[in-house]
């Protein structure tokens, strides 16, 4: 089991970057043509991306437009990145201060993130939303139990630290080690790797449309008017 | 060797990404399928079909991406894609009015006023765009120099007012554009009538040579024709000198203020004004006084193209305010977040009960406003309002803003 599940995690690892690689192989293929509109002018990148920090940070275009939506996104979003901050300790040895400092803040986020994934569908039920992504719901359903089988790990089935972080520590340094024989840490695990095929692409890109729409607002009174 | 020459081209034609940039394509991946954009588009609000909405068009235009691009497609070569998908995925597209409400209030950004067209452009490559008459429009633009399928010589004789003089050559030069010239006339009578009034000398093209600006070609995705069409334009205005084009067509203005420059090869040799903006200095300086009264309620109405296309929000409304007496109210959406009337993305052509049902959306709201007068500024949106209000039971004045400025200045004397 402990080995299967080692291949697949090299399997995922592998997939992830394939499809990273293909994706940016299709954008630079499509660099070379002529870009058909004309860039606005006068607004650079960098004075765009000091205008977009708070529709980086604080997603402020989705407050705009659904104040109830953003409340369980943006908590969701804030809360997954000390998710990932506080597991970084088990993939860095020996572990930065600065990831020993966000432990605490990591437990309390990953109670937000799994409460703030309800909320989403709850208010994507009532609201009724006219347009369904069952791949979205897939995936909040993947990230809810994998928050779900970590608060039940942190709580009531606590595994053993060191096997969890040989074992990881293992997979990363191609030595692979045993698993460690705890059911929800197996099922925590695997989730997590079935998750990563299903990461949306949009966390990746979205930023930059962000950015490039900011510079867009901000150079649409030069279109058609002096400076 | 041979064979690999003639294998190559085969392979890049099935590519969906051909026509893209790769902003496009980024664009294309950051949708998060939230859906908030359902909110305000107008083709959802007439027809509330979800299969037709942005990020479904999106959802679908990856999967084509991933069927023929993808590892699966790379290994074991592309998938081939059902014939009746791509047909209705194409419908879906050009069910369109390409208005960007959708883009404007999406939560990422995404400029789908812009994505729209050039997805379009890969339909009509595959022979699957553009829909219906849309697909005459080349040939007819290339016969008569307009998608109206007219004669020059009524371009501009049914409607420009004798008394108003045009030079052979001068700084400022007026487009008419095809729209306002054969389906919305008072519109552009009313641009002469403002132009004459304000007294600055003014050029135009002979109607034979004043031909489409090309804005129904690249909105349908019809490309070819662009470039030629704009150096024709382009040249013809700067013989005479012209340092400033005006124009009243918010469609018109967008293609040639973003566009003309990339179809042209360089920065054009003069400016793009919209119409409004000339009106708005000349009442500022002096040049247009308008005296004459009107105790009317006015609510304005963005065009898409001329608010979230170019920018132009302020002027027209400046214009408004400055006519003694009059009142100037507000939809609930309005400037950068307006709704389109229906008129746009040249679905109107193919689309014609959605187009009726989304005008008779903007006539609602004007009129449980309270207006007196609708006031638009976009000859599409005109035409296509004005038909909306056939055979409905609610009823409103509908005016250009130019054709009202026009009445005005006859109305008080010269």
């Amino acid at each position: 089991m402990g080995m299967l599940l080692v291949i697949i995690a090299y399997l995922v690892y592998t997939a992830f970057w394939v499809r990273i690689s293909l994706h940016t192989l299709i954008w630079l293929k499509s660099a070379r043509r002529l870009i058909s509109y004309r860039p606005v002018s006068g607004v650079t990148p960098l004075s765009a991306f000091g205008g977009s920090v708070l529709d980086l940070l604080f997603f402020r275009r989705l407050f705009e437009s659904n104040k109830v939506l953003w409340l369980g996104s943006w908590a969701f979003h804030v809360s997954f990145l000390f998710v990932i901050l506080r597991h970084l300790k088990y993939f860095l040895n020996p572990v930065p201060g600065c990831i020993s400092c966000v432990q605490p803040l990591g437990i309390v986020a990953g109670y937000i993130l799994t409460f703030s994934l309800l909320y989403v569908v709850a208010v994507r039920l009532t609201a009724r939303t006219k347009y369904v992504s069952y791949q979205n719901y897939f995936v909040l359903g993947l990230l809810f139990f994998i928050g779900a089988s970590g608060l039940t790990m942190r709580n009531f089935f606590k595994p053993d630290l060191i096997d969890v972080k040989n074992f990881v520590m293992g997979i990363i340094a191609f030595r692979p080690s045993a698993l460690p024989g705890n059911f929800f840490f197996v099922l925590h695990f695997s989730l997590a790797l079935l998750l990563i095929p299903y990461i949306p692409f949009h966390i990746f890109t979205a930023p930059f449309i962000t950015i490039e729409a900011r510079r867009r607002q901000q150079g649409l009174d030069l279109v058609m008017h002096d400076e | 060797m041979s064979n690999k020459r003639e294998r190559k081209p085969a392979r890049d034609d099935l590519s969906f990404t051909k026509e893209l940039s790769p902003l496009h394509l980024i664009e294309l991946d950051a949708c998060t399928q939230c859906g908030e954009c359902l909110k305000y588009c107008p083709v959802q609000d007439v027809t509330g079909n979800p299969l037709i909405s942005p990020p479904e068009k999106i959802r679908v235009f990856r999967e084509f991406i991933k069927a023929t691009e993808g590892l699966k497609a790379r290994l074991f070569g592309p998938g081939a894609i059902d014939r009746r998908l791509l047909e209705d995925f194409s419908k879906a597209l050009y069910e369109c009015t390409t208005c960007g409400a959708c883009g404007q209030h999406c939560a990422v950004g995404i400029f789908t006023q812009r994505l729209w067209p050039m997805l379009r452009k890969e339909m009509v490559r595959r022979g699957l765009g553009p829909i219906g008459p849309q697909a005459e429009l080349p040939k007819v633009i290339a016969d008569t120099g307009n998608p109206y399928n007219k004669p020059a010589e009524e371009r501009f004789a049914p409607w420009f007012p004798e008394h108003v003089k045009v030079s052979e050559r001068a700084d400022i030069a007026y487009y008419a554009g095809c729209t306002g010239a054969y389906e919305a006339t008072p519109m552009v009578k009313g641009d002469a009538v403002v132009l004459g009034a304000i007294g600055e000398p003014f050029t135009m093209l002979p109607p034979a040579e004043e031909v489409c600006c090309g804005f129904p070609l690249f909105i349908t995705g019809q490309h070819d024709m662009l470039e030629d069409l704009t150096r024709r334009l382009v040249e013809s205005y700067k013989a005479r000198g012209v340092r400033t084009l005006l124009c009243s067509c918010p469609c018109c203005v967008n293609i040639m203020s973003r566009d003309w420059p990339v179809f042209y090869g360089k920065e054009l040799p003069f400016k793009i004004r919209h119409i409004t903006q000339f009106v708005e200095d000349a009442m500022k300086s002096g040049k247009l006084r308008i005296r004459k009264e009107l105790r009317e309620r006015l609510i304005y109405h963005d065009p898409c193209y001329l608010s979230r296309g170019v920018g132009i929000m302020e002027e027209p409304r400046a214009i408004l305010r400055g006519i003694p007496g009059a009142e100037l109210l507000e939809f609930d959406r309005n400037r950068l977040k307006s709704r389109c009337c229906g008129a746009g993305g040249a679905a109107r052509k193919v689309f014609h009960d959605n187009a009726i049902a989304m005008g008779r959306l903007t006539i609602d709201e004007a009129v449980d406003k309270g207006a007196d007068r609708l006031i638009l500024s976009c000859p599409a949106c005109y035409a296509k309002v004005n038909e909306a209000m056939q055979g409905y039971d609610r009823q409103i004045r509908i005016t250009d803003i130019m054709e009202l400025l026009g009445d005005l200045v006859e109305k008080q004397g010269l």
